[in-house]
């Protein structure tokens, strides 16, 4: 064995090896098992030391806050988020289609931020959200947006002593919202393209409305240059700045296989959240 | 910190104090004999390694012996002469469901999880409930017959 291994008994003696050695957490271990597999009979080998956090009871549970937000613990797994009642719709969808059932009672949400790889499907929403990230160290928390946490394709902000702790979803009350992840197949597929959409409209005004892309570029993409072209305006004028919104997102996207593909596939889904806004369509999912 | 990892795999003490970052699979095969676990791909995506961990369906090529203390593991063996087991046995047998047998265990234990949790599943629940199962042979159709028989003829074994 080329360096050691640990299974820490508590948060705290985790942070102590984060901090002393740098120590590598491994959660469900979904992504580091693959990404270190040498074989039949052969243990994963990395470079630093790895402990495994799988067991510690602080980094657990989904909670429901005062304030209407939500806080899911670092180690709860895509099957625990999509049977919740209390986790936003949009974040559900995108937890119930990852993997296949024995890969959702494995995968967190902590290691799929962790990972941060562009195609990774609980991000993309949870922008949608304005969802903030708590990180824990010795020296206490600190909060940040996701959107800011994520720097680009397997790149985040977590420093070498810090584990990340939950992530907090501010509430919201969509009129409309639209999900749709596309993938090779319906199991064990990971996404080539996603899209998160939602919309609060009163009275005929568009009160809010947001959209995020996975798989389109180094990290997901929120334009907020293109949201600000459709915010505050009444449906009536909608039809018209379609096309300069839906340049401005294309503008946005910068996806690397396929781009004429994903760049149209794109185009079509927000052309749809937009026209179910237009048509004044019964309020809630856009299929 | 934990310096040995203690678990039970299908109902007996295992300690085992070696690497924590061996592949579970290794542990059940290679140190406990439990052959009746398959390794296909090795990455997650065939679920020919399945078992039921604390309840749950997982891929145990990709779980880290580590991440099982306090766990209660079953695995084919574990299940194969209980009542609930048997009925999925015959009803693979009865139904023709296998053919190589490689990606059976997995099936079972897939089929095991989904009827504990929901025993009288729809079709479409029973292809869901194996759709990270992958079978080379028989096309899937008479393995999710055999599973829908095993709910029926379960009846209230299954509630
Ligand atoms: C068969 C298969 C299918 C898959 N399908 C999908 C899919 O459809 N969609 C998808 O998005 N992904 C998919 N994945 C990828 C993977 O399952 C997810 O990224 C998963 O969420 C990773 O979580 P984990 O707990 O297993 O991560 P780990 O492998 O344990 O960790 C991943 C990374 O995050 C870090 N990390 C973990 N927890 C923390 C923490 N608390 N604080 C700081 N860093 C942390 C780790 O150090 C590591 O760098 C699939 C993987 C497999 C094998
Ligand atoms: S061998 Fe584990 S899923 Fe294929
Ligand atoms: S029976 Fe041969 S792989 Fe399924």
């Amino acid at each position: 064995m080329a360096v050691a291994n640990y299974i820490p008994e508590t948060l705290d003696e985790a942070l102590l090896l984060r901090k002393a050695e740098g120590a590598i957490p491994l959660a469900g271990g979904t992504d580091i098992m693959v990404q270190n597999k040498r074989g039949i009979g052969l243990d994963p080998i990395l470079d630093r030391p790895v402990m495994i956090i799988a067991g510690l009871k602080e980094l657990k549970g989904i909670t429901l806050h005062e304030d209407g937000s939500v806080e899911i613990g670092a180690l709860t797994t895509a099957g625990e988020i999509a049977s919740s009642l209390v986790v936003p719709w949009h974040v559900r969808m995108a937890a119930s289609g990852m993997g296949a059932v024995a890969l959702r009672n494995s995968a967190t949400i902590g290691g799929n931020i962790g990972n941060a790889s562009p195609k990774g499907d609980l991000p993309q929403p949870l922008i949608l959200l304005d969802a903030e990230v708590v990180l824990i160290s010795f020296g206490g928390e600190r909060r940040m947006l996701l959107d800011d946490f994520i720097k680009g394709s397997k790149k985040t902000d977590l420093r070498s002593d810090e584990l990340i702790k939950s992530v907090i979803i501010p509430p919201h009350d969509f009129t409309y919202s639209y999900y749709r992840k596309i993938g090779m197949r319906k199991a064990n597929a990971i996404s080539k393209l996603s899209l998160s959409a939602a919309a609060v409209v009163k009275d005929g005004l568009v009160v809010d409305f947001r959209a995020s892309s996975g798989a389109a570029g180094p990290k997901v993409i929120r334009s907020r240059e293109a949201e600000s072209m459709i915010i505050r305006r009444s449906i009536e004028d909608i039809p018209e700045i379609v096309p300069d919104f839906l340049d401005a997102w294309d503008r946005a996207i910068s996806p690397h296989a396929m781009p004429k593909y994903r760049r149209n596939t794109t185009a079509r889904m927000l052309t749809r959240f937009l026209e179910a806004i237009v048509n004044e369509e019964d309020h809630g999912i856009i299929e | 910190m934990y310096k040995e990892i203690e678990f039970r795999v299908n109902g007996n003490k295992v300690l085992y104090s070696g690497n924590p970052l061996r592949r579970l699979v290794d542990v059940l095969r290679e140190e406990l004999g439990l052959i009746g676990v398959k390794e296909g791909c090795g990455e997650g995506e065939c679920g020919a390694c399945s078992i039921i961990k604390d309840g749950k369906l997982v891929t145990s090529c990709i779980i880290p012996v580590g991440a099982c203390i306090g766990s209660e593991i079953l695995t084919i063996e574990g299940i194969r002469d209980t009542e609930k087991g048997k009925c999925i046995v015959d009803a693979f047998r009865d139904g023709g469901a296998v053919q190589c047998g490689f990606c059976i265990p997995g099936m079972v234990m897939a089929a095991y999880a989904l009827l504990q949790s929901n025993p009288t599943p729809t079709e479409h629940d029973v292809r869901v409930a194996i759709s990270g199962n992958i079978c080379r042979c028989t096309g899937y159709d008479l393995i999710v017959e055999s599973i829908m028989l095993a709910a029926s003829r379960g009846g209230e074994l299954w509630q």
